[in-house]
């Protein structure tokens, strides 16, 4: 993502013509007829997201896809992200608001003034100045655009591959990639094994030049920087009853390159007063292999189907979380349903994880404040309300939901005035998926 | 730096319906009781693993651009400098 100027006009005008973009490809969906007995269904999703006092989203997408009487289908899909907002730049709490008041003469000012955040790359983004116990923010804008596409082909009645290629692009970053799987029902239908796999060759170019990690900001290069992402994945599902399927997934993914957030930064602290001294840029393995195990359930009660998964995920940057998921679908009538969500998911920090580095002392070989990879748990509770209009095709869903971010914001090696700062606040995220879906 | 090893409650009742669920994914005698005139239950949309993948995908992708897990289900899809 890049910093810079967010004129009100100009999101305003990228999400106008995302919600044309989106309504023109739906809306001819509803009268044609195919001969040959193929169908052609579309579906259409928008999403805001919104969280307080920081990130905005807007997201349309639209997906086409292609079924053949013979199971063979092809699909591709457009998606168009419109980001703007304030992202945390890892930095602590200034702990004074006067950035010369407290300072020896000889020091650099301690409040961190973050202009163009992202870590000071170019852009010219908006000026931010914290309070005392503020968590410091990048102001940032960014549009990113994804394609992909996916092809499935049944090759007998019991063996079938999908093929997908993918492609995105947004200001800094570059992603292409490709996947394959492959799948095998046997035991009367009623056991499926899948195998996959997945190759990435994505690009990083922050927004003003690569800076050198755990440096001032001297930057290194203004070059393209890859990043490689292989994964695989091994899964059987399994029919154990009439009203009862279970699937057991696990995922192994190893990348390789550029894997640093350029924009962040980690706080240089006097251990004596808590005050922050200076910044750093942050430094990261360049290597991260990530591991994860995933169960889940359907369960059809006498009309209500139950959705519970269950994932453990572990790293070798110390990362280990688990993610309990719960959905319930109750039928409202013949063409409705509601459906609440409750998900929880909890994460260890990274080894490397910490809130600030103390003045004068070593710098450790990595280091990151970023409070994705710190001591984290997230709650979300959603309801999607689905219902087809009577004589109309399709399907229409309405989910909305909220997020409640988390951490351990007071941890013991808090020093000086920082202990009586929350270093990982709580934030509020509140997003609305609008959906259509037709097939014709 | 030390690693935290979560085994909240929560977490160990998770594992736990992890285990029979994988105990229950692992005998086969149930699976051959289900004949295919038995099917129609399963047979719903609703019944899939994943009934709305492109809210699903939605999903997926807020939450890789908030927390420091990724994975689950599926391999391939694109990358992002969100995270």
């Amino acid at each position: 993502m890049q910093l810079g100027p967010t004129g009100p006009a100009t999101i305003r005008g990228k999400l106008g013509a995302a919600a044309c973009m989106l309504l023109a490809s739906v809306a001819p969906a509803v009268a044609r007829a195919d001969p040959s007995g193929a169908v052609t269904q579309v579906d259409g999703t928008l999403l805001l997201y919104g969280e307080q006092s920081r990130t905005k989203v807007a997201e349309p997408t639209v997906r086409v896809t292609r079924l053949q009487p013979s199971g063979r289908s092809l699909s591709g899909q457009v998606v168009l992200d419109v980001m703007t907002g304030a992202t945390p730049t890892g930095a602590m709490p200034p702990g004074v608001v006067d950035s010369t008041a407290a300072l020896p003469p000889d020091e650099a000012p301690r409040v961190q003034t973050m202009t163009a955040a992202s870590g000071g790359g170019g852009g010219g983004g908006s000026e931010h100045v914290p309070g005392p116990g503020d968590i410091p923010l990048a102001q940032f804008h960014d549009t990113r655009v994804a394609l992909d596409a996916e092809w499935h082909e049944p090759i007998t009645n019991i063996f079938g591959s999908t093929l997908g290629g993918y492609y995105s692009r947004e200001k800094d970053y570059e992603s292409v990639g490709a996947s394959g799987k492959l799948s095998l029902d046997f035991l009367h239908k009623l056991t499926t094994l899948t195998l996959g796999g997945g190759v990435n060759r994505d690009h990083v170019f922050p927004s003003g030049g690569t800076p050198l990690p755990l440096s001032d900001g001297t930057v290194l290069h203004d070059e393209r920087n890859a990043k490689d992402v292989t994964s695989a994945l091994v899964g059987l599902s399994r029919v154990i009853t009439r009203r009862w399927l279970i699937s057991v997934n696990g995922s192994r993914t190893y990348e390789d390159g550029y894997l640093t957030e350029p924009y962040k930064v980690v706080s240089l602290i006097d251990p004596a007063t808590g005050y922050t001294t200076g910044q750093i840029t942050e430094g990261r393995p360049s290597t991260r292999q990530r591991t994860d195990v995933m169960t889940t359930m359907v369960y059809h009660f006498t009309s209500d189907v139950l959705h519970l998964s269950h994932r453990y995920y572990w790293d070798d940057w110390g990362v280990r979380s688990n993610t309990i998921d719960l959905k319930l679908r109750h039928d409202t009538g013949d063409s409705s349903f509601l459906q609440p969500h409750l998900r929880y998911y909890n994460q260890s920090q990274a080894d490397f994880f910490t809130f600030g580095l103390v003045q004068g002392e070593p710098v450790p070989t990595y280091a990151t404040s970023d409070y994705r990879l710190g001591p984290l748990s997230t709650a979300t509770v959603g309801l999607t309300y689905g219902f087809h209009v009577p004589e109309q095709p399709g399907e229409f869903t309405i989910r909305a939901e909220y997020i409640l971010q988390f951490g351990k914001g007071h941890p013991d090696t808090a020093m000086g005035v920082q202990q009586d700062f929350d270093l990982m606040p709580p934030v509020n995220i509140g997003s609305l998926v609008a959906g259509y879906s037709v097939a014709f | 730096m030390k690693t935290v090893r979560l085994l909240t409650p929560a977490n160990a009742l998770a594992r736990a319906a992890w285990l029979a669920a994988l105990g229950a994914l692992l005998t086969g005698c149930a699976a051959t009781k289900v004949k295919p005139w038995d099917r129609d239950l399963l047979a719903q949309k609703k019944m899939q693993l994943v009934t709305h993948p492109m809210v699903n995908a939605i999903d997926e992708h807020i939450y890789f651009s908030k927390e420091g897990s990724t994975g689950g289900g599926d391999v391939g899809g694109g990358g992002c400098g969100c995270n």
